[in-house]
């Protein structure tokens, strides 16, 4: 089943014009990662896709929510679709749990016990039980960053949106982040994911688009993009980064 | 014909001491509130709250504050024939005017320095925009906003000095009396300045001490610190 639905998506930031109708279906349980050089469009894609971005035309339907629509409440979509920054993000005056907890306790209302018992479990699965109690301003960027995929998760979002989740990370804990990301990938999560950690790409994506210049140029699975690229435009950008 | 300044000339001093801490506790407390929704609403999506209060804030802040203290006192009855006000509701309403403006500005520019992520973070869990303000962007301009909020408030104190012209008896005015009694303007005005000082400076203490118990969590700058070995 097709959960994203993009058609001929345009965005202009005043003369910018930053995507030039990208077309693109996503299903459900699919991993996609979106490549390519920088200012190509690829995080703007992934913007538009929670209304972060307004979109200047074209559609996007996230399960059945039109959001080029004035009458779709974005906070229903945004519900639906967690989202996972390069900067992370956490609220620096809320401790880790709170962080977790905000959202479930302020826009789902559930009472304080299930949200807690909820955040308590996320934090166990990615790995931060003990950090509970700490502030984010205590933990090092790879804790943070999976602080906030259980900040994500908290809503049981269908789908989740990450941008360049890894860029801000020093190389030796890029790892600890990947692997939780892996792990729900595994358990069947929508995912679409900037990156341009080209072995998490190669390794768990299950549709890899490549992005230039406000469009998608090419698209494939990883091997197919990776090994045998078509585009000369996809062909250059692999030979400088690979 | 004169006689010397004695301690007998404390007594009206600081009563109009007293006058003016409270005009300024009630003016400063208006001030705030009116303040804060000003600057909220400086802030918010709504085009027609952020155009009436910036319309406000401009006018305000292009005019002088004995002019807004003037047009209060003499305007008012003349507006509203029916309504009474005694000097020192028209000082606090003229003070609020004045501090509602200015205070807005600071809210304003804390709720700015509220990095963008933050709210973008609180936008992609589907918070709506009171539930941002209000538990994400808010306890962060807080702190931000503490600074400058109380160098306002302290600027307010003296500034209310200016309110002597509608005769009102505050600390100011207070002074000149004494002054004309005792034909002693040196030691009357010192004693009016040591007393505003202290006024002044309990507040400043007061905005550190509040930002020292606040400080430790609420600071979206402070950098992680190096763990111990």
């Amino acid at each position: 089943m097709t959960v994203i639905f993009v058609e001929n998506l345009n965005k202009k930031f005043g003369p910018n014009h930053v995507l030039k109708g990208v077309d693109c279906h996503i299903r459900e349980r699919e991993v996609v990662c979106v490549i390519g050089p920088s200012g190509s469009g690829k995080s703007t894609f992934l913007r538009c896709m929670n209304g972060l971005e307004s979109i200047t035309s074209g559609s996007i339907v996230i399960n059945k929510h039109r959001l080029d629509d004035s009458k779709t409440n974005i906070n229903l979509v945004r519900q639906e679709a967690g989202m996972v920054f390069q900067h992370f993000n956490l609220f620096p005056h809320l401790k880790v749990i709170d962080n977790v907890m905000l959202a479930p306790l302020k826009v789902a209302k559930v009472n304080k016990d299930e949200a807690r018992a909820k955040a308590e479990m996320l934090l166990a699965k990615v790995g931060l039980a003990e950090k509970m109690e700490a502030f984010p301003g205590s933990l090092s960027g790879g804790q943070m960053q999976r602080v906030a995929i259980a900040r994500a998760l908290a809503m049981d979002p269908k789908i989740m949106l990450f941008d360049e989740p890894t860029s801000a990370l020093d190389p030796e804990i890029v790892g600890e982040v990947l692997t939780v990301m892996k792990d729900l990938a595994n358990e069947g999560m929508t995912m679409v994911v900037v990156t341009h950690e080209m072995g998490f790409a190669r390794e768990v994506a299950d549709r890899v688009l490549f992005m230039d210049q406000g469009l998608i140029v090419e698209e494939g699975s990883p091997d197919e993009i990776f090994s045998s690229p078509r585009n000369a435009r996809t062909q250059g950008f692999l030979s400088k980064v690979l | 014909m004169f006689r010397a300044f004695d301690w007998q000339d404390l007594i009206p001093l600081a009563k109009g001491a007293w006058l003016t801490i409270q005009l300024c506790a009630m003016s400063g407390i208006l001030g705030i509130i009116f303040g804060l929704i000003l600057g909220i609403a400086r802030t918010s999506p709504s085009r027609i709250a952020r155009w009436i209060s910036t319309i406000y804030i401009s006018c305000v802040r292009g005019i002088p504050i004995l002019v807004i203290i003037f047009f209060i006192f003499f305007g008012i009855p003349l507006l509203f024939p029916g309504l009474e006000l005694d000097k020192f509701a028209s000082a606090v309403i003229a003070l609020t005017c004045f501090a509602a403006a200015y205070v807005a500005e600071i809210v304003r520019g804390s709720i700015e320095a509220v990095p963008r992520g933050q709210s973008e973070a609180a936008d992609a869990l589907g918070l709506n925009y009171w539930a941002k303000l209000r538990y994400v962007v808010m306890p962060q301009a807080r702190k931000i906003m503490v600074p400058p909020g109380v160098g306002f408030i302290i600027g307010l104190v003296k500034d209310s000095s200016l309110v002597t012209v509608t005769g009102l008896v505050e600390l100011t005015h207070a002074g000149n009396i004494v002054t004309n009694l005792t034909g002693d303007p040196i030691m009357t005005f010192l004693t009016v300045a040591a007393m505003y000082f202290v006024i002044c400076y309990s507040i400043s203490l007061l905005g550190r001490l509040y930002e020292k118990r606040t400080g430790i969590q609420v600071d979206p700058l402070k950098l992680p610190e190096p763990a111990s070995v």
